[in-house]
Parts: structure tokens; sequence; C-alpha cells
């Protein structure tokens, strides 16, 4: 949320989760090639570099995947989720000196082009590798906060999708060639079990989800019954499902707004969030919402749609029908 | 029919690096005022993308002027 871009938004919060990457990503490749190396001393330093890089990137993206449906089945790992983008630009670092390497490697000695003998090897699961590459290429080369501007956060979100495309890449990339020469199961075995974790975890949050979106609240007159309003934690939210759109509900300070539960930046749940400063704040970024006109405090500019409220006998009502992104509503006073 | 592939990305590229290095000093102030008064850190950090996706940047730059 800025109204000048910065090249990094640190604070200190950020400061410690890069050095966490740095040093981890620093000992899963410092243990993986000190272990390789003992184990197999003819391997040349390329080699090293080559498949701890490969393993390194492969093993974040899981990570990377995994987040996602964790922090929406506990909010312990919001943390996690907060910066997940330099996760995803370091394991495209990651992947593309594994890609430079094995290049350099395999098809940069001969006498034919290293990209032409790339895109006319016999061997596929290369072509896999490259494919992924590029998509994640332009996920990382788009990941600052001026091409969710330029872009659209629409478009932004549906290119940064390609992650699940750039995934599956990587399981043929892997299939076709690691593990073909690969004569350990074990190598097998924990990408499978890789696969299941990430797609287990996303059923399980899907189908949570799934059952948010399905318990329709009671309707009286055009207005949706949300419950007590005592019943919602103070600067916190109860989402609702009106509409087919997810609508946040906070309390604070006696009162009751309801804005939209998606937050403008990249599609973050507002109503897990809390209100910070009298600012509804999404968990994932920190964006900021006034909760009576969801509009953004100046001098930014972002914008949600506000829903008007009722409150009788101590139980909230919601019209669920949205009124524009930063209309101001009325709260709704809780007797 | 690779090697057509491959002299057409390193066209490509080569045109987008040279787009870059012209919106990044011109065009981009004009297509996002955020960017304005933003250091070298900020554009060498977008540049990569720019270079990638300079078609659409060029055409949205052309709307602007």
């Amino acid at each position: 949320m800025s109204v000048q871009y910065k090249a990094v938004y640190w604070n200190p919060a950020k400061r410690r989760y890069d050095v966490a990457i740095a040093l981890g990503v620093l000992l899963f490749l410092g243990v993986f090639i000190g272990l390789t190396a003992a184990r197999n001393p003819s391997a040349t330093a390329e080699t090293l570099v080559i498949r701890g890089t490969s393993l390194t990137a492969f093993f974040l993206l899981h990570v990377i995947l995994s987040i996602g449906p964790l922090a929406r089945l506990n909010t312990a790992f919001l943390p996690l989720l907060y910066n997940r983008r330099h996760l995803g630009v370091t394991m495209f670092l990651l992947a593309l000196t594994h890609a430079v390497f094995a290049i350099v490697q395999f098809h940069a000695l001969g006498d034919v082009n290293s990209l032409v003998s790339l895109l006319t090897t016999h061997a596929p699961f290369e072509l896999f590798g490259l494919a992924a590459l590029i998509v994640l290429f332009f996920m990382a080369a788009t990941s600052h906060d001026f091409w969710l501007n330029a872009l659209s956060p629409r478009v932004w979100k549906t290119l940064h999708m390609g992650v699940y495309f750039a995934y599956a890449l990587l399981i043929a990339h892997v299939a076709f060639g690691a593990l073909r020469a690969e004569t350990n199961p074990a190598l097998t075995a924990v990408c499978a079990m890789g696969a299941a974790t990430v797609t287990g975890l996303h059923l399980a949050a899907g189908w949570r989800e799934r059952r948010l979106d399905e318990r329709t609240p009671e309707s009286t007159a055009g207005l949706i019954e949300v419950g007590r309003a005592l019943d919602i934690p103070e600067k916190r939210a109860r989402i609702v499902s009106a509409g087919g759109e997810r609508v946040a509900i906070f309390r604070y300070d006696g009162k009751i707004s309801a804005i939209s539960n998606v937050c403008q930046h990249q599609n973050g749940p507002l109503g897990e969030g809390r209100i910070v400063d009298g600012c509804v704040t999404c968990p994932w970024h920190g964006y900021q919402y006034l909760p009576e006109s969801g509009a953004s405090p100046p001098p930014f500019l972002e914008k949600v749609a506000t829903y008007r409220t009722r409150v009788a006998g101590g139980v909230v009502y919601l019209d669920p029908r949205p009124c524009a992104p930063g209309t101001p509503v009325e709260p709704s006073r809780i007797e | 029919m690779a090697g057509a592939i491959a002299a057409a990305a390193g066209v490509y590229l080569a045109i987008g690096l040279a787009f870059a290095a012209i919106f990044l000093t011109r065009g981009i102030v004009k297509l996002d005022t955020r960017a304005a008064g933003v250091g070298w850190a900020f554009r060498l950090i977008v540049l990569p993308g720019v270079a990638a996706l300079w078609p659409l940047l060029w055409s949205k730059w052309r709307r602007v002027r």
C-alpha cells in the first residue's frame, strides 16, 4: 500500500522472514551437497550445484504451494503468507541457477547454439523444465506491486495462478528426468508424498471454503440474519456468503459495518484480518480500508464495496445488495 | 524450426531490452505516477518484466500519450 513505489518494502518482520529464507536455503543446499559429495566423491561441482539447486527449488515450491491452504485452515500460518512472493523469487532464482548450470553442462559445449540444442533435445523432460522455468520467470518478474497496477489485479492474479501449471510441468520434468534415472525408490516416494501433501491441503482448504459458502444465513424481508452482534469478536469480523459474494461484517467500538471480503490488492480475505488504528487491515499484506466507507485512508486510492446493516434485538442483519466501492454507509449501533 | 524459434526469441528480447531502457527512464512515470522519483533499484527489479512484456507496456504507454 503506497503512494510511491519502493524497490522492496522491508520492515523488521520482513527482514527476519528474508533472513530465515536465506539461512534455510543455504542450510538445505549445504546439507544436500555435503551428503551427496560424501556418498559420491566423484561427483563434479557442477553436478552438485545442478542437483542441489533443483532439489531446493522443488522443495521450496511445495512450501509455497502449501502456505496458501495452510493459512486458510489455520491463521497461525498467516505470517508465512505475508511475504510469500520473496519465497517465490528465491525459488525462481534457484531454478534459474539449476537451468543455467544444466544448459552449460549439457548443451553449451557443442557447435550448435545452446538454445537450439535444448529445443531439439531427445530428452523431453528438459522441455518440461524449460516451459516451467518460463512460467516461473513471468511470475517472478511481475511480483512487484507495480505489475499489479500495470496488469490489473484480475490479470495479475490469473497470471500468478500459473504456479499450478508450472508445478504440473515440474512434476513431469522430475518424473521423466530424475526419477527415470534413479534406482532408489526413496526419491519417487518423497515426490509422491510432496504431491499428495499439496493436493490434500488444497482439497481440505477448498472443502472448508465450500462449507462456508453453503452456510446460507436466514433471510427475512430481503435482509440476511448474520447472528448476534456480541458473538462477533471486538475488532474482528464474521464472514457470510451473500448473493454469491463474501461479506465481512466487523464489530468495533459498539458499531457494526460490512464491507466486501475481497482485498483490492491480491484478493486477500479482509474478514480474516482485524481493525488496526480504525482501519480494516488485510491479513495478507496489510492493506487498509475504513470500515464505514470501504475506502483506504487518504492518500491511498483502494476501495471495496460496502453493505448496509441493521441491528435489532442484538441481532445483526445485512442487506446483501452491495453499494459501489468506497460508498460511505452509516455503521449500525449495537444497542 | 528450432533455429527460427531461438532467433525470434533473441530478437524479441533485444527489442524488449531496448524498450526497457527508454520506458524505465521516460514512460513508466506516465503510466504510473507512483514510480515518480523512485530510485534505480526499483527500476532494476521491474526491468526483466518490462523486457518480457514490452508489447503490452508499449501499447499502454501509447494510449496514455
